[in-house]
């Protein structure tokens, strides 16, 4: 495979493969020198960082060689759990472990397999899609979280971008975008998808002149190399965005005409009745207005319908009113542009402490800088074609989704770019997890092409979904564990599980089963969650055997793990897929596509095994490979884009195993053709292919709409409500069900109406560029890193903010919010911060005695964060981050 | 003979450190020791400030200050203009810490684990250990020296390579044409303590 190559005498060699890191799993190449693995540098023929890698993938053979990693299967022998309690750990072999947890997995078999809930760490997504996905289809049980990886970041943010771009996530199309304005992430700055590709983006953005406008309590690296920074009150990003929207139709009568009338719900005509679109009595289709004719017409009839720009079409209103079968109905857009009409630049000041003046300024240049109107013509398989230029982005991430308004500001932050026409065009805001991908030319595959449903809408059917966003589903009587099912628009909720009175929940339902196995890998949700007590007391000591694949014993293993089983490092086994499905790594812009792989660049050390040939093993030993060799197959299907050749499939007859390097094989052929096997693409980790320009700018090649009118969520929230009665369940789901409606708002978090004015500060956590989820912490390199810079491991609090409450430089602290919950730092001094915030780094603070580099670093944020009902989302069930704290010395 | 330099372009650079810990692994360092480093600093007061990271390293400079106080000539420029030291003949006085304006100068007593004491070495720390031992060294003067062995083997040196903002461009100062030179003359590229007289040869472009 990799030819050892030798200087001195001594094995020196370069092998290509895949960080593992974070999420963004870009190209690496490994330096292994005399069996040692010594160094890592970026894979010039991966296009995720063609050849950059930042501090977390540079740092990678620490994470390989920390002697506190786990390197033989433990058993826990203090039958009591809880945060504190020594588990008393017993080293034990691997048939006695897996003897146990066969024991146990058979015994859940015949009760109810649906005991069984998967818990897994979003930094290795690939390994889910295989080791993880496999097993629920074979065994059996629909339960399944990421923990904090899911809650904290997505409800909101994946829900919306699904539905408004078929993507994972939003970013500005950097080599075109001339202002890109940034909510509260940091895309481009070294942190969040395909980090690397992004950063050297955003850098040459920079470079060529584009102007950035920041949204951030603090001076964030994207702050810091903005052009203007807005201190924005944290949680209130959504009421900026309605703000500039109200601005650009209303101060401004700015709007992108030609896009709002055909690529967008805005001219579909509502009945004032109910709030529904009026449809065609035969089709059934929702109709619009044709201007040239003089009456109405099914959204899709080709008369008032443009697919490519240079289609013509007749104009169709998306103002005024018309009256259709007697009833006088309204477009779309005019009832958008009614609906903003309250959010002024006075009351968005009131709300977000960004002055008046500001947000009209703001809206003006977004105006003018969408160039409206002007277009380019890029060369694409059916020759040049014509394409509007909207060279603006308004993108957003953490910072601005992680509230209860969660989803109504994800898609608020959107709307500026639909307004303007900027989405999924040149310069314009573009779906990150690229989803439209005609295929290899050899192949067709992947393949995944979006279209439109009846109703003329995006349908968020790609390889990234499991949750499909669009259409929604109809929500159904629980069988999960978290009750899933009746919430058509969540993709994971806490407050179910964590709730005191989950079992009740569960009674009331009449779900006939409770959990009794958890299998974790790789997460530590007593900290990446929220109040760690909570969590364990709540949540996790609720089930009966617990075993954990993990690369440390962390917080999660110490206080309620029985097993725990030595996982390999990603540089340690094989992935056959990493790129894709993953979502946070495919190559960004006009770059081409890049298909990797995960390749081991050492043996796995002392008794450590590789999580997917371990649950593989398990499967084989429970009787059920065969099961899980069809739920490969068939995700196969789904998620990497296309139906599988027969002679490629996986053995579905139990007649033979396969292993990781032969599925790894057979995948790479079966998408790429038989001369692009593993032998092929393990010389460099990567297959690539070019990417067709009407799939990076497809907008104007896709016959699907986009809503900017919610209308089927007022479906949404009534089948709900009427499900909750059903089960005489309001008690535990009192939510604001008016918030499921058809046109956004902005609503306040707790933190904004708490009403006891001791708890005087704002805080919330942000991201730190050497950090990822919680196990970064222990690594030596990037705790050094962290210690090179003032605020990772600090509390970042405005110096006059101090002087007043009499703090001091360096002061230890706690921070208590209203709830009784409290945690301990060290304050940093700053003007570089709104002064009623206070910003905490990362998931740091640990406690655990395994992991003796993180021990005691930084402030263990989550312990504020409650689980409850009033930190939910209704809308989209995304947990609230952002806290009120009274503080004071420790 | 190229005379060799560096230009950092501000604008580009949002300091993330990927450049210290390139530098960590190509060069061994051990604990408490970056040769290549970002400084980061706010100026201003709220709501009108900004922060800056400045990453630094040895300057290479021109007529560099460690090599005048050095006793031994442990310290001195190679014909390429890379100013190293001599491990052998380097009796760790320190003059050249105080000598260079810049704080790029680092010496360590003896070779430390990340890790708490009494556990073996990892493999990974056994091998940097030697290599520390083999390259620099304890009780000696270290620092940049522009990672020698990578360019030795064709590549550019670690931060250059590995920086996601492509943020450094490393080159011959003495060729006009170079995109180092080329930048520096078309960006208003400056240096740090021009003051000083030592004449660095990393250049910065300016942030905005």
């Amino acid at each position: 495979m990799i030819a050892a190559k030798e200087r001195n005498g001594k094995e020196d060699v370069w092998i290509p493969t895949c960080c593992g890191q974070c999420y963004c799993m870009c190209g690496i190449r490994v330096r292994r020198q005399n069996g040692v693995v010594t160094e890592v540098e970026g894979n010039p023929e991966a296009p995720t960082g063609r050849g950059k890698i930042c501090v977390k993938g540079l740092a990678g053979p620490q994470l390989l060689y920390d002697p506190y990693r786990v390197n033989y299967p433990l058993k826990r022998t203090n039958p009591k759990k809880g945060i504190g309690v020594d588990p008393k750990w017993e080293r034990i072999s691997w048939d006695e472990a897996l003897d146990i947890i066969i024991k146990k997995l058979k015994k859940c078999q015949e009760v109810d397999p649906r005991g069984v809930y998967f818990q897994a760490t979003t930094t290795q997504a690939s390994e889910i899609r295989f080791g993880v996905i496999g097993f629920m289809k074979a065994f059996g049980t629909p339960n399944y979280w990421v923990s904090g990886g899911g809650l904290h970041c997505g409800n909101g943010a994946h829900f919306m971008n699904g539905i408004m771009h078929v993507s994972w996530s939003i970013i500005p199309d950097f080599a075109h975008c001339n202002l890109p304005l940034n909510f509260g992430c940091s895309k481009g700055h070294g942190a969040g998808h395909v980090a690397v590709q992004n950063a050297t983006q955003a850098a040459d953005a920079r470079a060529r002149g584009s102007r950035t406008i920041t949204f951030d309590p603090f001076q964030s690296a994207q702050a810091a190399k903005a052009h203007e920074w807005q201190p924005i009150r944290v949680g209130t990003d959504g009421a900026m965005a309605l703000g500039l929207v109200n601005s650009l139709l209303n101060e401004h009568g700015i709007w992108d005409d030609e896009y709002i009338k055909y690529k967008t719900n805005g001219p579909y005509l509502i009945r004032p009745s109910d709030g529904r679109y009026m449809r065609d009595k035969e089709t059934n289709k929702p109709l619009v207005w044709d201007l040239v004719d003089g009456c109405q017409k099914i959204h899709s009839d080709p008369s008032v319908t443009r697919v490519e720009y240079e289609d013509e079409a007749h104009d169709v209103a998306i103002q005024g009113r018309y009256t259709v079968d007697g009833v006088e109905c309204t477009p779309a857009f005019e009832l958008l542009k009614e609906h903003v009409k309250k959010y002024t630049p006075q009351y968005v000041e009131e709300i977000t402490w960004v002055p008046a003046a500001s947000v009209s300024r703001i809206a003006k240049e977004i105006g003018q800088a969408a160039e409206i109107g002007a277009t380019v013509t890029i060369q694409t398989e059916k020759g040049p074609k014509k394409i509007p230029k909207r060279p603006i982005a308004a993108h957003y991430f953490r910072g601005s989704q992680g509230h209860v308004n969660s989803g109504w500001t994800c898609l608020s932050i959107d709307m500026v770019n639909h307004i303007v026409g900027a989405a999924d065009t040149w310069g314009g805001a573009m779906g990150l997890g690229a989803t439209v991908c005609g295929g290899y030319e050899g192949t067709g595959k992947p393949y995944q092409i979006p279209y439109a449903d009846d109703d003329g809408l995006l349908v968020a059917k790609a390889w990234v979904y499991d949750h499909l966003p669009y259409p929604m589903r109809v929500p159904k009587p629980p069988t999960r564990l978290d009750l899933h099912d009746m919430f058509p628009t969540s993709i994971y909720n806490a407050f179910t599980i964590t709730s005191p009175r989950w079992f009740e929940m569960l009674d009331r339902f009449k779900i006939p089963y409770r959990p009794d196995i958890m299998i974790n890998f790789g997460s530590n949700s007593v900290m990446t969650m929220g109040h760690a007590e909570t969590v364990t007391e709540n949540f996790l000591k609720k089930f009966n055997f617990i075993f954990s694949f993990q690369l440390y014993i962390t917080e999660f293993e110490e206080a309620v793990a029985d097993i725990v089983l030595p996982d390999t490092c990603y540089l340690e086994r094989y992935t056959p897929a990493v790129s894709f499905p993953s979502t946070f790594s495919h190559p960004q812009g006009e770059d081409d596509w890049g298909w990797t792989i995960r390749q081991p660049v050492i043996e796995p050390l002392y008794e450590r095994r590789d999580f997917n040939v371990v649950m593989l093993d398990i499967c084989k030993r429970l009787g059920i490979s065969d099961k899980y060799y069809k739920g490969l197959n068939d995700t196969i299907i789904m998620r990497y884009g296309g139906a599988m050749d027969d002679k490629y499939k996986l053995c579905e007859d139990g007649s033979r195993e396969h292993e990781w390097p032969e599925v790894t094989d057979r995948l790479l052929k079966d998408r790429f053709g038989e001369e692009h096997g593993l032998d092929h693409v393990s010389e460099k980790a990567v297959f690539t292919w070019p990417k067709r320009k009407e799939d990076v700018y497809w907008k104007w090649f896709n016959p699907a709409r986009v809503p900017l009118y919610f209308e089927y969520f007022i479906d949404s929230g009534e089948q709900i409500a009427k499900l909750c009665d059903e089960f005489d369940a309001k008690e535990f789901f009192d939510f604001d069900w008016s918030r499921f409606k058809a046109l956004a708002d902005w609503y306040p978090c707790p933190s904004h109406t708490e009403p006891d004015p001791e708890y005087d500060m704002y805080t919330f956590y942000w991201r730190a560029v050497m950090h990822c989820n919680s196990l970064t912490q222990q690594n030596p390199w990037l705790d050094e890193c962290s210690q090179e810079d003032p605020y990772v491991y600090a509390i970042q609090m405005h110096a006059d903010t101090a002087q007043k409450k009499g703090i001091k430089q360096g002061e230890k602290v706690w921070l208590e919010n209203s709830h009784g919950h409290r945690v301990r730092g060290w304050v940093a001094l700053t003007e570089g911060i709104e002064p009623r915030h206070l910003a905490v780094a990362a998931v740091a603070g640990h406690w655990g005695e395994y992991m003796p580099i993180a021990k005691g670093k930084g402030t263990f944020f989550n312990d504020l964060v409650e689980m409850d009902k009033e930190h939910t989302d209704p809308l989209t069930l995304n947990q609230d981050i952002c806290c009120r704290v009274k503080i004071y010395k420790a | 003979m190229a005379r060799y330099g560096m230009v950092i372009d501000l604008k580009r650079c949002y300091g993330c450190y990927a450049c210290s810990m390139a530098c960590k692994v190509a060069n061994h360092t051990p604990p408490n020791v970056f040769w290549s480093r970002v400084l980061k600093g706010e100026s201003g007061t709220f709501p009108n400030v900004v922060r800056q990271a400045l990453p630094v390293l040895c300057f290479h400079c021109e007529d560099p200050g460690c090599v005048k106080v050095c006793p031994t000539k442990a310290t001195y420029a190679n014909d390429d203009g890379v100013v190293v030291i001599d491990k052998e003949v380097c009796v760790g006085c320190k003059y050249c810490m105080m000598g260079c304006p810049y704080g790029a100068r680092y010496t360590v007593p003896e070779w430390k684990s990340y890790f708490p004491e009494g556990l073996p070495l990892s493999e990974l720390e056994q091998f940097q250990k030697e290599a520390w031992e083999e390259k620099s060294g304890c009780g000696v003067a270290t620092k940049c020296d522009f990672c020698t062995e990578r360019r030795e083997d064709g590549k550019e040196p670690s931060c250059v390579t590995a920086c996601p903002a492509d943020a450094r461009i490393f080159g011959d100062l003495d060729n006009p044409d170079s995109e180092a030179s080329q930048r520096i003359k078309r960006d208003r590229g400056f240096v740090l303590k021009p003051e000083q007289g030592t004449k660095p040869k990393v250049y910065y472009l300016p942030p905005r």
